[in-house]
């Protein structure tokens, strides 16, 4: 019933090879996140939060 | 400085952010009140105008007015909540967290002023156009092309003050909100130039350079990434910097929050063509649309995960704290919505629910209760510590909560039932699949009539919460005072911030570029430049392996040199962003559109057909009646054969559309007669009983613009479009040609008319479309 031309068939191949540049992408990012120093980690996560004390308790109620 | 004394105090401007904060919260009453509005002329066509006859006793009479048509109106209420309301409070969030996280005031008074008026100036002037119907015809960017040019000054004088603040910050490390906040900037810089390229007319009117599959491609381009760096990412840098304030403890996971950030900014990208499946996109691009969007779940859910779970041991704080409420349940709507979008972006799942009110419940999800309720979260944290003071009523803050809960949950479940139902009837046939078992349109309107009535009902309730914040916040600050925070700040500590161009030219980052470089000769060459190419990829890799492990060059350290350096950062930021627009825009504009017709070419428009389609485009048709039948059987068997590639080949703008509240009008050329057209216009429930289209009283009065025709068919012929050079006196006897012939078949069945009216105008640019020329036809004839 429906007939679409494929005018160009170099073009059916990008979106695998859009998904695996994607996935290396991902792949190095999580290395990355992976092997960050865990002093460096606690430094930027703590960055919100220097001008109030940190609360670091666990809630017993939750 | 004072260079004896290393510890200086700096006092931030904290004056802008409340601001900003009141102007979105004065927006977001303008916005929502704007939404219900809306919802209730799709209810009650008499809410287009006619109302006004009812509230002044009679002394106003009309049937409708053109100001206030539903067409007119969506696109003031869409802009109104994204760019005036999330605008709004996305600046506010932005400039409070930036100057802590930096450790330093904004770079410039000045420009922060100029800013916040210049933004609030171009809201007026949509405020003021979009009624008057002065439009671009593409959805979010309708503004026309002076105001475009404004919002683009005023954009980069926010991104200078802030990459102005950030070069002078006294904090080595850069947080992740900034990221998000960086992405934002650079990405709907990107995103918006390249939609709103146009060939101006006169002051108030332009045409898309791009046309027909290649504005669509280009239009949801930048749609859909308008919701992910506009109403996404700058929310989540707020998430990142204001849930870890609230709950006063640090994000859940660091690392999820960097592998979140690089995985959304990449994918989001690539995911614009989802809007378009089953039309006439070519299909490689649908796939992709579909891939990248199905890929979006997990950095969405990640990211979502982060802020709910840095929530932990502060859950009893739920209870009491209506910030947290409102955080909890932003975060949770976000993840919600961010499900349901990939969900929506499989072909056979959209095949149902594209064109219905399902969409329209999708995009409220996320701006109802993502946007808004971290909106409202962000205020009532935010208004006692810029008002020195608590806030005025906790109680009403989880009033609030509670009305807008009740509100956005009506709202949506009404809308995926009314969608799922309306798709459903829409698609159904016979057993046999051989009839339609709806073939009337309006029967599937009439079933979900009940469904918009609960929607309306919906964001009457959540406009409600947002009255009382407005009430609250007004209260805080009349009991309060206006204070600015302040900052201890040892300016003796340096780093190199010069050195920022380290960390984006060095060893990784060369050979990466490199690899990429040769990998994408290799992919488009072929012959000798193939094998050089594969060769030289090759050679990449072993020369980096040999220089990693000869050298111990700490090549790790790169990331983290990133993570202090804006100006890398930055241009990674812009790389990963346009990869993924390059690589679906370049090659559907460059190839040549003459070969890629699908054996149909549209006809260019007559000159009273042009002038009939801007009115149609002023009128704002496309926001309930699309262009395009799908490749899918009931539109096939509803509407006729499907939209071909060709067909639209000279629409500036294309007008394909992406809500069906009324029929696709892709085939309606020669379907039904002038006069029907004509009597429909006037009264829509004359011909169809039970419509909710307004009526145009004013197409039969205005006059058509004939004047502008000559401006407006010299822009399409520079545009590419097959026009003669076009010489005035030619135009005018083919308008008045045309229009006469109109006018006698009109008079003939007892529609008297002008010729020079609207109305002519617009009948004669409905009776065009289908219209094409068969070049295979053509083919076999000549041969």
């Amino acid at each position: 019933m429906f007939q679409r031309i494929i005018f160009e068939d170099w073009t059916e191949g990008i979106p695998e090879l859009s998904f695996w540049l994607t996935f290396g992408v991902f792949l190095a990012i999580v290395l990355r996140a992976l092997f960050m120093k865990k002093e460096k980690l606690q430094h930027l996560e703590n960055l919100p939060l220097e001008d109030q004390p940190c609360d670091n308790t666990e809630d017993e109620q939750s | 400085m004072n260079s004896e004394n290393p510890v200086q105090t700096i006092e931030y401007n904290d004056s802008c952010v409340r601001h900003f904060m009141i102007a979105s919260i004065i927006f977001s009453i303008v916005g929502l009140l704007l939404g219900v509005l809306v919802a209730s002329q799709l209810n009650f066509w008499q809410m287009n105008g006619k109302f006004l006859e009812w509230i002044t006793l009679g002394a106003f009479k009309s049937d409708g007015v053109e100001f206030l048509t539903f067409g007119r109106l969506r696109p003031l209420h869409t802009n109104a909540a994204i760019f005036a309301f999330v605008g709004n409070m996305m600046f506010a969030g932005i400039y409070y967290s930036l100057q802590r996280l930096c450790r330093a005031r904004l770079a410039s008074d000045l420009l922060t002023r100029i800013h916040f008026w210049g933004w609030q100036f171009i809201i007026i002037c949509a405020a003021i156009s979009l009624p008057c119907g002065f439009t671009r015809g593409k959805e979010y960017a309708e503004l026309i092309w002076p105001i475009n040019l404004m919002v683009a000054v005023i954009w980069l004088v926010f991104a200078a003050n802030f990459f102005w603040t950030l070069a002078k910050r006294n904090e080595r490390s850069i947080y992740v909100a900034i990221w998000f906040y960086i992405a934002t900037i650079v990405t709907v810089t990107m995103l918006y130039v390249v939609n709103h390229l146009s060939l101006p007319t006169s002051f108030t009117h332009s045409y898309s350079i791009f046309a027909g599959v290649q504005d669509a491609l280009v239009q949801w381009w930048y749609g859909h990434n308008a919701v992910a760096f506009f109403l996404t990412t700058p929310i989540l840098g707020i998430m990142y910097y204001f849930v870890p304030k609230a709950a006063n403890r640090p994000v859940y996971s660091y690392r999820l929050s960097v592998v979140h950030f690089w995985s959304l900014v990449f994918i989001y990208i690539w995911a614009g063509p989802h809007h378009l499946l089953n039309t006439a996109l070519p299909n490689w691009l649908q796939s992709l649309g579909m891939l990248f969007s199905i890929m979006l779940w997990a950095p969405s859910w990640g990211g979502m995960l982060n802020g709910l779970l840095t929530l932990r041991g502060a859950w009893h704080k739920l209870r009491t704290d209506p910030v947290i409420k409102f955080f909890a349940a932003g975060v949770t709507f976000y993840g919600m919505a961010t499900f349901e979008g990939p969900l929506m972006a499989i072909k056979s799942v959209n095949a149902l629910s594209h064109y219905t009110d399902w969409t329209i419940g999708h995009v409220h999800g996320g701006t109802l209760g993502w946007n808004g309720f971290m909106a409202a979260g962000l205020f009532y944290w935010l208004a006692p510590r810029l008002w020195n003071t608590k806030l005025f009523s906790t109680g009403l803050a989880n009033l609030h909560f509670w009305l807008g809960m009740v509100g956005i949950l009506l709202y949506i479940a009404s809308m995926w039932i009314s969608g799922i139902t309306q798709g459903l009837m829409l698609n159904g046939t016979n057993a046999e699949g051989t009839l339609l078992q709806y073939p009337n349109f309006l029967d599937t309107l009439q079933s979900i009539r009940p469904m918009m009535l609960f929607r309306f009902f919906g964001g009457l309730i959540y406009f409600t919460g947002f009255v009382l914040l407005a009430y609250n916040i007004a209260r805080t600050a009349l009991k309060g005072t206006p204070v600015n925070g302040t900052i201890e700040v040892d300016v003796s500590e340096s780093w190199e911030r010069h050195k920022g161009y380290s960390s984006f030219f060095n060893a990784p980052i060369a050979y990466s570029a490199a690899l990429i470089l040769t990998v994408m000769c290799a992919i488009f060459t072929s012959d000798i430049a193939f094998i050089l190419s594969v060769s030289a990829s090759i050679a990449v890799c072993v020369i980096a392996y040999a220089h990693f492990d000869v050298g111990r060059v700490k090549w790790s350290t790169w990331h983290d040199q990133l993570l202090e350096h804006g100006f890398g950062f930055t241009v990674l930021v812009i790389i990963a962003a346009a990869i993924g627009g390059a690589i679906q825009i370049i090659p559907t504009v460059t190839m040549e559109r003459a070969n890629n017709v699908e054996d149909r070419l549209q006809i260019p428009y007559t000159p009273l057909e042009l002038a009939g389609r801007d009115i149609y485009v002023t009128e704002g048709c496309y926001n309930c009646h699309s262009q395009m039948i799908r490749t899918i059987v009931p539109d096939v068997m509803r509407y006729g054969d499907y939209s071909r590639l060709g067909e639209s080949i000279y629409d500036h703008p294309f007008q394909w559309g992406s809500k069906r509240t009324g029929p696709d009008l892709a085939r309606e050329g020669g379907l039904r007669s002038d006069d029907w057209h004509f009597f429909h216009m006037r009264n829509p429930r004359d011909i169809s009983p039970g419509s909710n289209m307004p009526n145009y009283p004013w197409l039969f009065t205005k006059q058509t613009k004939v004047e502008q025709l000559v401006p407006k068919i010299n822009a399409m012929r520079r545009l590419g479009v097959p026009y003669h050079k076009p010489v005035e006196e030619e135009i005018m006897a083919q308008v008045d040609q045309q229009a006469a012939e109109i006018v006698q078949r009109l008079a003939a069945k007892g529609a008297v008319v002008e010729p020079d009216k609207q109305i002519v105008a617009l009948i004669a640019y409905l009776q065009k479309l289908g219209s094409y020329q068969d070049l295979k036809a053509a083919e076999i004839a000549d041969n």
